[in-house]
């Protein structure tokens, strides 16, 4: 990467601006959006439509990383120069919710699992932290509020079989907020197979889904807590889609619930616009990080691969949703680990360090993926503290942490 | 502190047992294999009626010995002084000091020492701290000790499962992330984890559950037999996942006549039935100890752990009738089979004095992490019949209080059932159950024969790109941006075309596969 970079600013070419051969160099993509960013926060619309145009020459949504992103990204921009952003992004999200099956999904993301470490990083750190703080318990009930359609507790239930002691009760809330209906069609048929698993793992299990508007409705009654359960809140790619200003009133909520641990992962990237760096910069960062994660699926699937068509078509409308569409109403602005952190610290949460045990599993995880996937240690000076991250070519890209009250 | 030799400890506990075995009156046992050695103990276990089907030494006739948690756990206490070379038994010192041309002594053995030795562990809260259920050799016990109160101190690099005895995880290394796991939907998997994860939303287990209920009932019949559920389940698989693995020479050919005779006479006399018994377990046990991590090649322990999972109060295998064994049975003709019934014929004679004992217990005994960690391998192991085992593992909690009288009542006439249980524990399924997967290998060709069409180098690609020639900023929209007027066209709607072409493609393969699992795997990755 650093080699790269500097091959390309070391081209000797006088005006940075006109380089043609940035087109054909590696990462042209990043450079040509932020360069059309730039036009677009300044203003300029002829070199804006110029750079879209060029854009729209390059990119391709079936080509390679820098095609796939200067598609996605080319119709972000665009739909926010035309101010089309809401519409196109319903459009999209429509097209999605066509497809959007039980068996689809599961196809997604088995395949998704199978090939890339970025869902099952966060899942081993969570289950590993999860067992741990429930040893010993016999009810254990577990509010998941994930993305990641329950392909975490198999693991965690084969797990919990087979450990020494008695096998605890286990029971698991699916919190679905915002879903439409075939969310809870799928939802359901989770469901049902989670409990069928259970059955043949040999593990008390009860499993219930629960639609809630915004996670700060969640409450002791709704989630039926009941005598003698211990509480774990399972929080996987999904705190940031709670809008940015409603993330202290959320996890104020789940604090208020007050659960024996709270595992948190997110993606490692600041995609909240509203930190005053400029339309540019943070356009800069939004390509850079979705390079890196269209980059690790293009060398982890194969070229022409549905379940990759999914996930990047997702993406594309992750881009419309933050580039094009009002902060406020955004289900994708991620925010990096110090951030989380700090709000978690400030809503009366203590970070809960993984112990050598599980970090072994996840390292021992990671060997079993390609090369490029490493672990990154938070520093003890960090503000993230104890959390770990999920590194794709030495670039933090998922942070999992555990927390409790 | 008395050591023996290995040799000799074997020895020991194999002439305990068949003491033991003579005194309760059934069929003798002289098979030195460890495997047989422990099922008969468990057998006298349920015919002493003191507990049920665990492993112990109930003959009180042997000295209880007792030893502490540090020297169980010492290793290497005897040390060479020329070398410094540490054993853990003072006799293999002595012979390696014959090396060095020091003085050395073997411990002779006097007719009055051959006295038999148990072996409790040192864990209060250990069933085996109990007397009557001490272990019988020496080895055995430092493994349980290791296994079930020790440190898990070895762990595999490459999986990080995590091991207390140093040979269990010698012999899981080797296979690890060699194997592979396949679901009953055909798919393959080379790690764990993705099996894991797979299994849990494949079709093939939501599927079977309500077809394969004879099926597995069948399976299980072994299992859910009078007494022994669990601990049938470890040879009974064993046996029943070698033809599907390895080449059934595994199974000694010259014997299975006479093992087939034996079985269906239900009670051959003891000696040939033990002896054919010995070299199926062997074998495949040789196999498997590498495939089970915590087998270990020490079968003694690894049906400990099966016998103690089998004391689970609420799995228990689903109802077996002799009608809806019938299929199976037809197909219950695998090379294999003779030496199973034979494994299994031995069975009703010791458990059926009585047939009520498992079902009465109400000893929440959980499930072993061993036992389980076989179950899982066995699930993963074994060809499409997986699940099946699982259950027979008895794992589904289903009206088994009803059967166990069915199987109480069946169990009067054991030569019938027994012969059936027996091919069914072969995994054999029958032939509606065996279409499945095959199935699905039809559904897989579907899928990739028809993914070109709707994918990016298909028709649907190339139409694309040649509407987006010449494109103005203007024509922008054609990629999709969905702008303004034009609504949900270009991108939007190639993606919504290519949507439902996919839906097309998994209804087919829907409809193909009888739902049986398209579990995305070799779909449309493959082409």
């Amino acid at each position: 990467m650093d080699e790269e970079d500097f091959s390309s600013s070391s081209n000797p070419n006088p005006n940075p601006n006109f380089d043609p051969s940035q087109f054909s160099s590696p990462k042209w993509a990043l450079k040509v959006l932020v360069e059309c960013a730039m036009a677009i926060e300044t203003q300029d619309s002829t070199r804006t439509q110029h750079l879209l145009w060029v854009l729209n020459e390059l990119s391709s949504p079936y080509g390679d990383t820098d095609q796939k992103l200067a598609a996605a990204f080319l119709q972000a921009l665009f739909c926010k120069v035309t101010d089309s952003g809401r519409k196109t992004h319903r459009n999209l999200v429509a097209a999605a919710e066509k497809m959007y099956t039980f068996e689809s999904t599961r196809r997604m993301m088995l395949r998704f699992q199978e090939v890339s470490p970025w869902t099952t990083f966060g899942h081993v750190a969570a289950n590993g932290a999860l067992i741990e703080a429930m040893n010993g318990e016999n009810r254990i009930h577990i509010v998941d509020i994930s993305g990641t359609y329950c392909t975490q507790w198999p693991t965690l239930l084969e797990a919990l079989a087979t450990r020494s002691d008695d096998t605890p009760h286990v029971r698991i809330t699916h919190v679905l907020s915002s879903v439409g209906p075939a969310g809870h069609r799928v939802s359901r048929e989770i469901g049902a197979r989670m409990e069928k698993f259970a059955r043949l793992m040999g593990v008390p299990f009860n499993f219930s889904s629960l639609h809630v508007a915004e996670i700060e409705a969640l409450n002791h009654e709704n989630l039926k807590l009941q005598e003698g359960e211990v509480l774990a809140i399972n929080c996987i790619f999904s705190l940031h889609k709670v809008g940015p200003t409603s993330r202290d009133t959320a996890v104020s909520a789940l604090r208020r619930l007050d659960p024996r641990v709270l595992t948190l992962v997110e993606e490692e990237v600041d995609l909240d616009s509203d930190r005053g760096q400029g339309f540019a910069a943070w356009l800069g960062e939004c390509v850079r990080f979705f390079r890196a994660y269209l980059e690790s699926l293009d060398e982890s699937f194969p070229k022409a691969s549905e379940e990759r068509l999914m996930l990047e078509r997702a993406m594309a409308r992750a881009a419309v949703d933050l580039v094009a569409c009002p902060a406020d109403e955004s289900r994708e602005r991620r925010e990096r680990s110090g951030w989380w952190a700090r709000r978690m610290r400030a809503c009366g949460f203590g970070p809960v360090g993984f112990s050598d045990d599980v970090l072994d599993d996840m390292r021992a995880l990671l060997r079993r993926y390609r090369e490029g996937w490493s672990m990154g240690l938070g520093r003890a000076d960090d503000e993230a503290g104890s959390g770990v991250y999920l590194e794709w070519k030495e670039e933090p890209m998922v942070w999992a942490s555990a927390w409790k009250p | 502190m008395l050591v023996y030799a290995t040799e000799l400890a074997e020895n020991s506990s194999t002439m305990t047992v068949s003491n033991i075995t003579s005194a309760s009156g059934e069929a003798s046992v002289s098979s030195g294999a460890r495997s047989q050695q422990n099922q008969n103990q468990t057998m006298v276990a349920a015919t002493t009626k003191k507990k049920r089907n665990l492993p112990g030494m109930p003959d009180p006739e042997a000295e209880v010995i007792a030893l502490s948690p540090k020297t169980l756990m010492a290793t290497n206490r005897f040390v060479c002084e020329i070398c410094n070379k540490g054993f853990q038994r003072d006799q293999n010192l002595q012979l390696h000091r014959r090396g060095h041309n020091l003085p050395w002594k073997l411990r002779q053995r006097t007719s009055k020492e051959v006295r038999k030795r148990v072996y409790i562990c040192p864990e209060v809260s250990c069933v085996h701290h109990d007397p009557s259920r001490a272990l019988g050799d020496l080895t055995g016990i430092k493994k349980h000790f290791c296994r079930k109160h020790g440190e898990k101190k070895f762990k595999c690099d490459k999986c990080s499962k995590r091991y207390a005895v140093q040979s269990d995880w010698k012999a899981h290394s080797k296979t690890c992330g060699t194997r592979e796991y396949r679901c009953d939907c055909g798919t393959l998997f080379s790690r764990r984890d993705s099996f894991v994860s797979h299994r849990a939303f494949c079709d093939a287990l939501a599927e079977e559950s309500a077809k394969a209920q004879a099926v597995v009932a069948a399976d299980s019949a072994v299992a859910s037999g009078p007494a022994n559920s669990s601990s049938d389940d470890d040879p009974k698989n064993k046996v029943a996942s070698t033809p599907l693995s390895t080449s059934p020479p595994n199974v000694p050919a010259p014997s299975s006549q006479q093992e087939s005779e034996g079985s269906a006479g239900f009670m051959q006399p003891s000696l040939t039935t033990p002896a054919s018994c010995g070299p199926t377990s062997t074998n495949s046990s040789s196999m498997f100890a590498s495939l089970f991590a915590s087998a270990g090649g020490l079968q003694n322990a690894a049906f400990t752990d099966l016998i103690g999972a089998m004391t689970r109060p609420d799995p228990t295998p689903p109802p077996v009738s002799t009608t809806t064994t019938t299929p199976a049975i037809a197909l219950a003709l695998g090379p294999s089979s003779p030496s199973i019934s034979a494994l299994f014929s031995q069975k009703p004679s010791s458990l059926e004095p009585n047939p009520h004992l498992h079902y009465t217990s109400t000893t929440p005994a959980h499930m072993s992490a061993t036992a389980l960690l076989q179950k899982a391998a066995q699930m993963g192991a074994t060809a499409s019949s997986n699940s099946s085992f699982m259950r027979g593992l008895g794992l589904l909690p289903q009206t088994h209080q009803d059967q166990h009288h069915h199987q109480n009542q069946n169990h009067h006439h054991p030569q019938e059932n027994w012969t059936h249980h027996t091919g069914l524990g072969l995994g054999l399924l029958p032939p509606e159950y065996g279409v499945l997967p095959r199935e699905e290998g039809v559904v897989s060709m579907q899928e990739l024969m028809s993914a070109p069409l709707f994918g990016p180098g298909g028709a649907l690609g190339s139409g694309f790109k040649g509407e987006e020639m010449g494109c103005k900023p203007t024509t922008v929209d054609f990629l999709g941006l969905g702008s303004g007027a034009s609504g949900p066209g270009g991108l939007s709607a190639l993606i919504t075309s290519i949507g439902r072409g996919l839906d097309m493609a998994a209804a087919l393969g829907g409809v193909g596969g009888g739902a049986g699992a398209s579990p995305g795997r070799p779909g449309w990755d493959g082409s």
